[in-house]
């Protein structure tokens, strides 16, 4: 029996053919770990991104509101609603095989995207009911136009969510046919560390945004870094350990580049957004106006599904559940998936757990 | 595979040293010293050369073993994670962070404007337009833009009005 195992030297344990191949496997893997590392480092290819054709359909300053290809096959659009400042949207359509815009248009959504746009100093005076009473609007009133439908569905993602709501709630008439919150805050005195953080005891966002104007994108870094100090390093892990799989070495570049992209936010528009939304909770308890009428949650009557995350550290979903109680709808539904707050739409988890939940959610309805 | 009992032994003693270090660091932040670091670090040091040893020393190396290890730093990690955020999440963290902030504007409050004092003054002296003046540019363009949305919409509220009325002459 002895004879079968391979030794290197007589001092050395014997090693069976088996336990012989999975080593030269981790030597291969280890290769390839070198190779892609240094491809990595020494010449490093700008990832593909957004790779779903669209078109642009109506410009609001920096705003765009873009159409993406599609069978249309599904009578209601969508449009979609992603947080303004923070990152880009291009999350949601990141790579081919592992986009979201992708998964929705292969079904036949006629799919809108409202593109706030990057904004600089000029813009510092931007105010959050600025974007809700005249951007949102605006775009939404193109898209319809634009789509030939009377009636659209509407998804908030993260705080696209509550500014979405924000609109729609003070707009009954605004034809829409359903809406959906994904991992957006609506009860804000759950929403965990951002919302202590922001606590008006400890933070005077009026100080802040009269010294520096707007919020640099360095700081809002900061501050999602912060949130969770120990992701860069399991980040890194992760790319170590799966280095010599080139598929996952392309999805974590095009997920890096987005990652790293950090946008300012326009000064007057944080300061509404911490102050009414974060530090007095006026969305939830039905103490907001914008554009002169009040924004309550129970004039919103379209069916209505709330996503949470389970392991969401932004908007945890005791902060997005409450949405379901406070809207007058009767066809309601609330589901909390697996993931994080990024997980949730965009990787390998989204395409199994929520796009398709999303989509047979909004089939039904369209 | 991974051999998860091993690896469990090894987060068990793990997080064992992690209590210990916690406590060290507590104690002493407690009796009002200046915390060392070292004192939190060196039960991980001491934890990780024990669990090293502990795996060199069964048997028959297999390449298990670096998922064995991949296994135990994402456990590490996750812990660590959870430690920092139920540290981050106490009022006091909300209100050292919030006087650090206070900090930083007050001394980057008026840095920023003697530049951007120094800035202007620089590009009007070179005749150029100052950051003001652009901005107040792009402003006003925005402005525009506004107008003739409105514009807009009042034409196509007209429009509407009167495709109302030839509809109402030709049914009349």
């Amino acid at each position: 029996m002895k004879d079968e195992l391979f030794t290197m030297t007589p001092d050395m344990p014997a090693m069976s053919p088996e336990m012989l191949a999975r080593w030269q496997e981790e030597l291969r893997r280890n290769s390839l770990r070198m190779k892609h590392f240094s491809e990595m480092v020494m010449n490093p290819k700008e990832p593909e991104i957004g790779p779903t054709p669209r078109e642009e359909i109506y410009r609001k300053g920096k705003s765009r509101l873009w159409r993406y290809a599609s069978k249309r096959t599904v009578k209601t659009p969508l449009l979609f609603v992603p947080n303004l400042g923070i990152s880009r949207p291009y999350i949601f359509d990141l790579m081919r095989k592992g986009s979201f815009i992708e998964h929705m248009t292969e079904l036949g959504f006629d799919f809108y995207l409202v593109d706030w746009g990057v904004f600089g100093p000029e813009d510092n005076g931007l105010t959050l009911e600025y974007a809700v009473t005249k951007i949102l609007p605006r775009l939404a009133k193109k898209a319809l136009e634009s789509s030939g439908a009377t009636e659209m569905s509407v998804l908030g993602y993260c705080m696209g969510a509550p500014l979405s709501l924000s609109w729609l709630a003070s707009t009954p008439e605004f034809p829409v046919k359903n809406f959906i919150d994904m991992a957006g805050p609506v009860d804000f005195s759950q929403v965990g560390l951002f919302g202590l953080w922001l606590d008006a005891r400890y933070f005077d966002v009026d100080k802040y945004v009269d010294t520096l104007g707007a919020i640099p994108a360095d700081m809002v870094k900061m501050g999602f870094k912060l949130l969770k100090p120990t992701m860069d390093v399991s980040t890194n892990l992760n790319l170590w350990w799966n280095l010599w799989n080139p598929d996952y070495v392309a999805g974590f570049n095009a997920l890096n580049k987005w990652a790293n992209e950090y946008l300012p936010f326009p000064g007057e528009f944080f300061r509404q957004w911490v102050k009414e939304y974060y530090q007095q909770n006026r969305l939830y308890k039905g103490e907001l106006t914008m554009g002169g009428r009040p924004v309550r949650l129970g004039s919103i009557r379209c069916p209505v599904l709330a996503v949470g995350a389970k392991e969401d550290n932004i908007a945890p979903p005791g902060c997005v559940k409450p949405l379901i109680g406070a809207v007058s709808s009767t066809d309601k539904d609330y589901v909390e998936l697996p993931g994080g707050h990024i997980s949730l739409i965009a990787g390998r988890g989204a395409s199994v757990h929520c796009w398709p939940k999303v989509s047979s959610w909004l089939g039904a309805r369209s | 595979m991974a051999d998860n009992s091993s690896t469990q032994q090894l987060f068990d003693l793990w997080k064992k040293q992690v209590d210990e270090g916690t406590q060290a660091w507590l104690k002493m932040a407690g009796q009002g010293q200046a915390p060392d670091p070292q004192a939190f670090w060196r039960p991980f040091m001491d934890q990780g050369m024990q669990a090293w040893s502990k795996v060199m020393t069964q048997g028959t190396l297999s390449p298990d073993l670096l998922a064995q290890w991949k296994q135990f730093l994402d456990q590490w990690i996750a812990a660590w994670s959870k430690v920092l955020e139920q540290a981050m999440g106490t009022e006091n963290f909300a209100q050292a962070m919030g006087r650090q902030l206070e900090g930083f504007l007050n001394v980057s409050g008026p840095v920023k404007k003697a530049a951007e004092q120094q800035i202007e003054a620089g590009l009007s002296t070179l005749g150029l337009p100052s950051r003001t003046q652009v901005i107040g540019l792009a402003k006003q363009v925005a402005g525009l833009e506004d107008k003739i949305e409105g514009l807009e919409d009042r034409l196509d509220a007209v429009l509407a009005r009167l495709d109302g009325l030839a509809g109402k002459k030709a049914a009349g």
